[in-house]
């Protein structure tokens, strides 16, 4: 049962992180498929990084500075599709989807260029950022996930930065007509998802294990927050409800074998496909009454009136 | 000059890419006065008031506010200066409150944490003063259409607003709605405010400015004192020529019935109520009917239900004594009925086909043009080329032009020619000339007459009350779904319609005045 | 008159579409060229970028043998995702239509031991199954069939892995090898294999046969529905506005469907051309990342501008310098590097909008200049007004 807790607490709060990214993202009106990439960038960056931290470093250094450079480097690769959609008006999917594939085949190019041992492996150690808790053994993923919830949900609802952010995803238009620079704005919300996803992709390697063959990427974690930020609709609390959700199936698909679900004889892979079964039951119901945000996807035009 | 101006655009010119928008206009506005902006579609009336605004900068030229130069290079530095519009367009965010929209991009705020508090109690203030009567907290798109524009005011008002701009505010407003916002625009002149109201409806101009500028196709044509003008004279400032007012038609000599409509009902999901509620007519052959109304009241919903874009709640249609109620829209098309339709880029065109394939639209898959499911160009080709002849349709590269590059009126010429061309029995046309300019406006009533003349049966609907009474044979008046009145043009009076269209009387039944 | 302008004017966009292309490869070219100097100057002309440019002709002709067998199933992907942009739609759905292709062709090979052709039959439908599925929800539910598509990539996937593995006893699995049965292996399922008429001995290869050709033959198909016939014109019309394809009568719903659909059966057809051809078999204790194959589908229509015979040749590329990479020297460089250029290509094709204008304005300068806008003057046009009657 603890072993359900901290697998799905570990799971559930990547996909939180990333979906947060995709949702400030769409808020403010660009589609983002890329998160799957930024996330492989995020969790290299950040792994790389810890490798090359000196060893006697205090924990919370080694943890700070690692976030940091994979939020840093997220951030940077958004831009790449922040130009291509704000600048350039570049079909959001396409970019977003090349973005996915260049990501995966740069982080390969640089694991390989620092392994020891000539794959894509890296090997690293994830002491400084495991805890334990009565019990339940955690990492400070959880706990900053959390944090970062709430700051997402205030900065979202209560600042003049939500407000405007969300008019621009809404209603470019007006946000425009009232003096607001859609297009900085639109750079804002692709940057969040950026150190967002960074920080999620980062949170899916590190904690379990202690080497990472990236030649995997993430293994759809990416896919599946956008998943998650839909059935969230949006909004950050439904986001972290949903997240959970769907990380209780992954959790499943791992400790399945060791509870009283061992009696179905069912596979990982069953486990697997369930949240993405999930979501197509659950959209079909709430597709009708999709809150997604009115303006996203399609680049904003000065000139159009 | 000692004139008492506020603003004043000199020698404006804004181009955009292959058009100049604005051509040299000068504009001056007084303290106090309500300034009417007149000219045709086109004309370049918003492209002046959004340089004004600051949404657009323009190539030459310069503003003054009270004899002094500036910079107006967005919004932000409009507001600095006391200067706001409202669109014609809302620029409104439909899942915001009022409240929330009407403080966007000038919130109150601690260290960027929102501070609505003092604002409510500013909008309640401003809302009670000049009577314009809002609930803070409702969401966008839960109000009402005269609603929004109140919010649209209240922005500005907000803002602390001297200067005010209206781009064609009464498009969307009831007659009622419209006198009231007369009357909130007296009150904002009494309080020393100027207003610049742009618009092409001459009603309107004469009852309440006090001058008036005409542009036409980009170019300043002058400026005249209401008092001092009349109707015809800004007409003609407006379109450079006499304007035919009148059609020129034989009277009608109607023959059978060709479109049979009874009870028909139409339910809306979203809005939980019924669009359309039981109505009944019928369209002879060789007679022009109109649904006239004001927009909003049913008939596009009417349209979509006759044509089969969507499904009736209840109701019978028969076209030419054969029962089409549940006909697909390839069966009706079959059956004899073509459709002009209300949005050309929406339904009407598919913009980014070439105009060949367009003209086949509705008959790619007859014998004639298709064998064996391959289609056979050469004839598509000569179709075309012989529409585009007949119907002077003009484009860049003939039937192989891209839709998208033509212009709006000969994009509806080429529907036109489609939909004309096919010799329906029931020939649906829907604002037909909206957006278009006198010369092709005159050639498309033209050739509605001639299908009449011809025997055909055409429904016609039209927002344009000139239209109406021109073209028509008989006006059937829609009010909130319903049939609210039978008209013919020869012994009605624009005035009469417009209090049906406003739901102010209904025949057979006598009601109160909103 | 009007003859001459149409074949200039469509003439003039294939140019610039080319041009627009060339000039993605030639700046992802470029990068790579950086990125294989800064990993190691001294190795990046001779060992690493003149490798990715020779592609398979470093080591002719097994090398362009394994090219053209790569290909194949690159076109077809290709087209699966060409033929539904030219709809309206993004079949990011590939990679999972190319997996239950994949298993339709396996299955009928090794456990109904039927002939090649019936086997590649099946993996289409199958194939067409899977990506009608989105264009079910697209049509009825109005889902996005971005999303959809890439739920049910992974449903595929697991499904596929599943059926197939079965815990390490699936009858279609080999154990020691981790992969599914080798068809060449076994005389009994040789029937499923693909013709090569002799290419395999030409190549000196083992998996090189008529599929290239089989692809190339279908990329034509493809390209005369979409242009020549009723049906394309309809697909086509649904893509560019739902709303006037409803308008005319065209049964919107049906087309999304039925786009989907066959864009599902170009992949799954692929799929079959590949595990046919034996070019490899399938690992079903993958379930970490779906097949390449799909997402590559993606680069070559994109590069091709969704021009079916187009994509014949952007499929050749990418499969050339992919090719090219796996022949890098490992002790210097990674074979991922030619993912990276193909990487950047699409990247920079996003927004090949913006070349395509700027070559089209450099090139055509003296294009038409017509006033498209000219309204008829009133004196021109004979039937219309009568003035001052």
């Amino acid at each position: 049962m603890l072993l359900l807790i901290k697998y799905t607490l570990l799971y559930g709060i990547v996909l939180m992180m990333v979906a947060l990214g995709g949702m400030f993202s769409e808020h403010s009106g660009i589609i983002n498929i890329a998160l799957e990439g930024i996330m492989v960038i995020g969790g290299v960056a950040g792994v790389l990084t810890l490798t090359m931290l000196p060893a006697g470093m205090p924990a919370y250094l080694v943890v700070l500075i690692s976030i940091l450079a994979a939020a840093l480097a997220g951030m940077v690769y958004s831009l790449l599709l922040a130009f291509a959609s704000i600048n350039l008006k570049a079909d959001q999917t396409i970019g977003g989807t090349a973005l996915n594939l260049l990501a995966t085949a740069i982080a390969v190019v640089i694991a390989k260029y620092f392994s020891t041992s000539g794959s894509a492996k890296l090997n690293y150690s994830n002491k400084a950022f495991l805890f334990t808790v009565g019990g339940l053994e955690m990492s400070v993923f959880v706990p900053l996930g959390f944090v970062l919830l709430v700051i997402s949900f205030i900065l979202l609802y209560k600042t003049r930065f939500g407000l405007r952010l969300r008019a621009c995803g809404e209603h470019p238009q007006a946000a425009d007509s009232v003096g607001i620079n859609v297009y900085k704005m639109r750079y804002a919300g692709v940057l969040l998802s950026g150190a967002l996803g960074a920080i999620g992709g980062m949170a899916y390697i590190v904690p379990p294990v202690q080497t990472w063959n990236f030649e995997v990427g993430v293994a759809g974690a990416g896919f599946l927050a956008l998943a998650v930020m839909i059935f969230g609709q949006w909004k950050p609390f439904h986001i972290c409800g949903a997240a959970m959700f769907f990380a209780v199936f992954k959790s499943l698909a791992n400790i399945a074998d060791s509870t009283f679900l061992a009696q179905l004889h069912w596979s990982s892979n069953i486990y697997n496909m369930m949240p993405f079964v999930a979501s197509m039951v659950i959209l079909a119901f709430t597709s009708k009454n999709s809150m997604a945000p009115k303006a996203e996807g399609i680049p904003y035009d000065k000139g159009s009136r | 000059m000692a004139e008492d101006f506020v603003i004043e655009m000199l020698h404006i010119t804004k181009e955009f890419p292959g058009i100049k928008a604005n051509d040299d206009i000068t504009l001056q506005l007084r303290k106090g006065e309500v300034h009417a902006l007149l000219g045709e579609n086109g004309a370049g009336k918003s492209t002046l008031m959004s340089v004004l605004f600051g949404l657009y900068q323009p190539e030459q030229g310069k503003i003054l506010k009270n004899g002094k130069e500036v910079a107006i290079r967005n919004p932000n530095d409009a507001n600095a200066l006391g200067i706001g519009m409202v669109h014609q367009h809302f620029k409104l965010v439909e899942c915001f409150s009022v409240l929330d929209n009407i403080i966007l991009g000038v919130e109150p705020n601690k260290m960027g944490f929102l501070q609505k508090a003092e604002a409510r109690k500013k909008v309640v203030a401003l809302s009670e003063k000049y009577g314009l009567r809002v609930d803070p907290d409702a969401l966008i798109s839960d109000i009402s259409v005269g609603m929004q524009q109140r919010v649209e005011i209240l922005k500005m008002l907000y803002r602390d607003n001297e200067i005010l701009i209206f781009d064609e505010p009464t498009a969307v407003l009831t007659p009622q709605e419209i006198d009231e916002l007369m009357e909130i625009m007296r009150g904002f002149k009494k309080e020393g405010k100027s207003i610049l109201f742009i618009t092409h409806k001459l009603n309107e101009i004469m009852a309440v400015a006090d001058r008036c500028t005409v542009l036409r196709k980009g170019k300043y044509m002058g400026t005249v004192d209401i008092q001092n003008t009349t109707k015809e004279e800004l007409s003609r400032l407006m379109v450079g020529r006499d304007v035919q007012l009148q059609v020129n038609k034989k009277p009608a000599d109607p023959g059978k019935v060709v479109l049979d409509v009874e009870g028909v009902t139409m339910h809306n999901d979203q809005r939980k109520k019924d669009s359309v509620k039981d109505v009944s007519f019928q369209v002879h052959a060789g007679e022009i009917v109109c649904l006239a109304g004001i927009e909003g009241n049913g008939q596009t919903e009417f349209i979509y239900g006759l044509t089969g874009l969507e499904k009736l709640s209840s109701g019978k249609i028969t076209l030419s004594g054969k029962d089409i109620t549940r006909a697909s829209i390839r069966q009706r098309s079959k059956d004899g009925m073509s459709h002009i339709p209300e949005d050309r880029h929406k339904h009407g065109l598919v913009l980014d086909y070439t105009l060949e394939n367009n003209m086949v639209l509705q008959r790619y898959w007859q014998p004639e043009f298709q064998k064996g499911g391959f289609i056979r160009s050469d004839k598509v080709r000569e179709y075309s080329d012989k529409l585009i002849a007949q119907y002077d349709v003009r484009s860049g590269q003939g039937s192989s032009t891209i839709v998208r590059s033509m212009s709006g009126g000969n994009q509806q010429k080429a529907i036109i020619a489609r939909e004309i061309d096919r010799d329906p029995d029931l020939l649906v046309a829907v604002q037909p000339t909206r957006g278009l300019d006198v010369g092709a406006i005159e050639y498309i009533h033209s050739q509605i007459v001639a299908e009449r003349d011809k025997g055909k049966a055409v429904l016609l609907v039209s927002l344009e009350l000139d239209e109406v009474m021109n073209l028509s044979d008989r006006i059937l008046v829609m009010y909130e779904g319903e049939i609210v009145g039978e008209f013919d043009p020869k012994t009605t009076t624009v005035q009469e319609l417009g209090l049906y269209m406003a739901g102010a009387r209904k025949q057979g039944k006598e009601s109160e005045n909103k | 008159m009007n003859k001459k302008k149409l074949s200039h004017g469509s003439l003039n966009s294939s140019i610039t579409s080319v041009l627009a292309a060339l000039l993605c490869i030639l700046i992802g070219l470029l990068v790579g060229f950086l990125v294989l100097l800064a990993i190691n100057p001294a190795h990046a002309w001779g060992d690493g970028f003149v490798r990715i440019l020779k592609g398979g002709f470093h080591d002719a002709p097994y090398g362009v043998g394994k090219e053209l067998a790569n290909a194949a199933p690159l076109i077809m992907t290709g087209l699966s995702v060409a033929f539904a942009f030219k709809t309206g739609l993004f079949n990011i759905g590939a990679a999972g239509q190319y997996t239950l292709g994949a298993f339709g062709a396996l299955y009928c090979a090794i456990m109904l031991k039927l002939p090649w052709f019936v086997c590649l039959l099946v993996a289409t439908i199958l194939g067409g199954i899977w990506g009608a599925i989105p264009g079910f929800f697209k049509a009825y539910f109005n889902i996005n069939e971005v999303i959809t598509s890439i739920m049910f990539n992974w449903i595929g996937l697991y499904l596929v892995n599943e059926l197939i593995y079965q815990n390490g006893t699936g009858p279609m699995y080999d154990v020691r090898n981790t992969r599914t049965l080798n068809l060449s292996k076994d005389p009994a399922l040789s029937k499923a294999l693909i013709p090569d008429l002799g290419l395999n001995k030409l190549f000196q290869t083992n998996s090189t046969t008529i599929a290239i050709f089989l692809a190339a033959v279908v990329a034509i198909l493809v390209w005369v529905v979409l242009n020549r016939t009723t049906f394309g014109y309809e697909l086509k019309a649904v893509g560019l506005n739902k709303n006037a394809a409803r308008y005319a009568g065209i049964n919107e719903k049906k087309n999304i469907i039925l786009s989907m659909a066959i864009a599902g059966a170009l992949a799954g057809f692929g799929a079959g051309l590949f595990y046919l051809s034996n070019v490899s078999q399938w690992n079903p204790l993958n379930s970490t990342s779906l097949p390449a194959m799909g997402f590559n589908g993606i680069s070559v229509a994109l590069l091709a501008s969704s021009n079916p015979i187009g994509t014949i040749f952007s499929a050749l590329f990418i499969s050339h310098i992919s090719v090219g990479g796996s022949f890098l020297s490992t002790k210097y460089y990674p074979t991922e590097i030619s993912d990276l250029i193909s990487g950047i290509i699409i990247y920079l094709c996003a927004f090949s909008m913006l070349f395509r204008g700027k070559i089209h304005a450099l090139l055509f300068k003296n294009a038409d200049k017509t006033n498209v806008n000219a309204e008829p003057s009133p004196a021109e046009a004979k039937t219309t007004k009568k003035e001052g009657e």
